[in-house]
């Protein structure tokens, strides 16, 4: 769960990412630091075909692949449309929008930058009836807590 | 199929003064050829569909009308059997994903325009997809129709018979509509070709079908409203009439409706 002192931003491009670009954004925006926990977000791609005739088929996507984030490997599981942050104070914020400007300077689409609320700060009634008393809360309503692997850490400069 | 010269009246096919209008009418009109935009073969085809392997002989459902001994029956006397149904194929189909990104067609376009134009065949309408389904050697030549001509853009438009989501998201960075099982890729050359089957199975080779077409071509022949950047529909007065007219109609039906 966010602590309600720490802003919040959310990047939101015009068109969804190709992992090389989402690469090249999540490194610019490691960068700038600052950034307690940040989360991927666009639509599935999944592994296996996931309904049809075809279902649990292998499902080859040139756009499910690892990319390298910092001193990490991220294995990108969505086609990146939407990037939370959760930021340590407020005067990063301009910092990460020259950052995302200069990253989609040479693109044919536009880029926003929003500041708000994105992360859960509470569970509800049907998180705790979904995964218990005891759910990770650094991940609970940003990611499901019982999926396998936990969040990617990427150390910062501190 | 031809509209008969000597009907009673003059089918208007919609209402509507915009170009959105215009172009949804140029679609359903029988009478009127639709641009052929690119030259997929009959193969091709088979082999997007999935449904039998390219040169199979087509299976069937039942033995060919010619065969069997048929009931004595006047609506079958006056309708004549389509080449599937006389030979008895099976029933197969073939599923489009449009996105609303002013794509050429939309899944109730579609299914008006196909009810106009082909015989045999029962399409289904839904928000993000639209399925046809007729007899295997008829769906073959219709699916032809529907992916040479305008009504297909190759990066806006997806054949997916299974896992369809895309229609309402943003595209991707090259334009390519999103599509979970990336049946159609986008070339270096620019040209767009399917690897996968329409449910997703990996082909054994890639079909092109060609260049996706470019943003001006697609706002002057979509036929979907979009306030944002394109006609908007609040702004073709003819059409809202005709609808609130149609809504306040059958609102008011069970009360017997009579028009001042």
């Amino acid at each position: 769960m966010t602590e309600a002192i720490y802003p919040q931003v959310r990047i939101v491009s015009a068109r969804f990412l190709r992992p090389d670009t989402a690469e090249q954004l999540l490194n610019r925006l490691v960068q700038v630091g600052g950034i307690l926990r940040m989360s991927i977000n666009g639509p599935s791609i999944p592994a296996t075909v996931p309904y049809g005739p075809a279902r649990g088929k292998p499902n080859p996507h040139p756009d499910r692949k690892v990319i390298h984030v910092g001193d990490q490997e991220v294995l990108l599981q969505v086609q990146v449309g939407t990037i939370i942050l959760e930021l340590e104070d407020e005067s990063y914020i301009t910092v990460i929008r020259e950052a995302v400007d200069e990253v989609f300077a040479d693109k044919d689409f536009s880029c926003a930058v929003q500041q708000g609320r994105y992360m859960k700060t509470q569970p509800t009634v049907s998180d705790y009836a979904k995964y218990g008393p005891d759910a990770d809360r650094e991940i609970l309503g940003l990611v499901d807590p019982r999926k396998k692997g936990g969040p990617v850490i990427i150390q910062g400069n501190k | 199929m031809k509209v008969k010269v000597n009907m009673a009246y003059k089918p208007q096919y919609g209402p509507g003064t915009s170009k959105v209008a215009e172009n949804r009418r140029k679609q359903m009109n029988p009478n009127q050829k639709l641009e052929k935009m690119r030259d997929v073969t009959d193969e091709d085809i088979v082999l997007i569909l999935g449904h039998r392997a390219p040169g199979a002989a087509y299976p069937t459902a039942h033995p060919p009308l010619a065969e069997q001994q048929e009931p004595d029956c006047p609506i079958r006397k006056i309708v004549t059997p389509t080449d599937g149904a006389k030979a008895g194929d099976r029933v197969r189909y073939i599923q489009f994903t449009d996105s609303m990104f002013f794509a050429p067609c939309h899944p109730y376009q579609r299914t008006y325009t196909e009810c106009y134009r082909f015989r045999g065949i029962d399409p289904g309408t839904l928000s993000g997809r639209q399925i046809v389904e007729c007899r295997e050697r008829d769906l073959e030549k219709y699916s032809k129709e529907l992916v040479n001509t305008e009504i297909l853009d190759a990066a806006r438009t997806g054949i997916r018979g299974a896992t369809v989501h895309g229609h309402s998201l943003r595209l991707a960075e090259n334009g390519m509509m999103f599509d979970m099982l990336q049946r159609s890729v986008l070339g270096e050359d620019g040209v767009v070709r399917y690897v996968k089957n329409q449910i997703g199975e990996p082909l054994d080779r890639a079909v092109a079908i060609g260049k996706p077409l470019d943003e001006k071509w697609l706002k002057a022949h979509t036929t979907i409203f979009h306030s944002l950047g394109d006609v908007a529909y609040r702004d073709d007065k003819e059409y809202i009439e005709y609808v609130q007219r149609i809504h306040s109609l059958r609102t008011k039906y069970g009360f017997l409706p009579k028009e001042a």
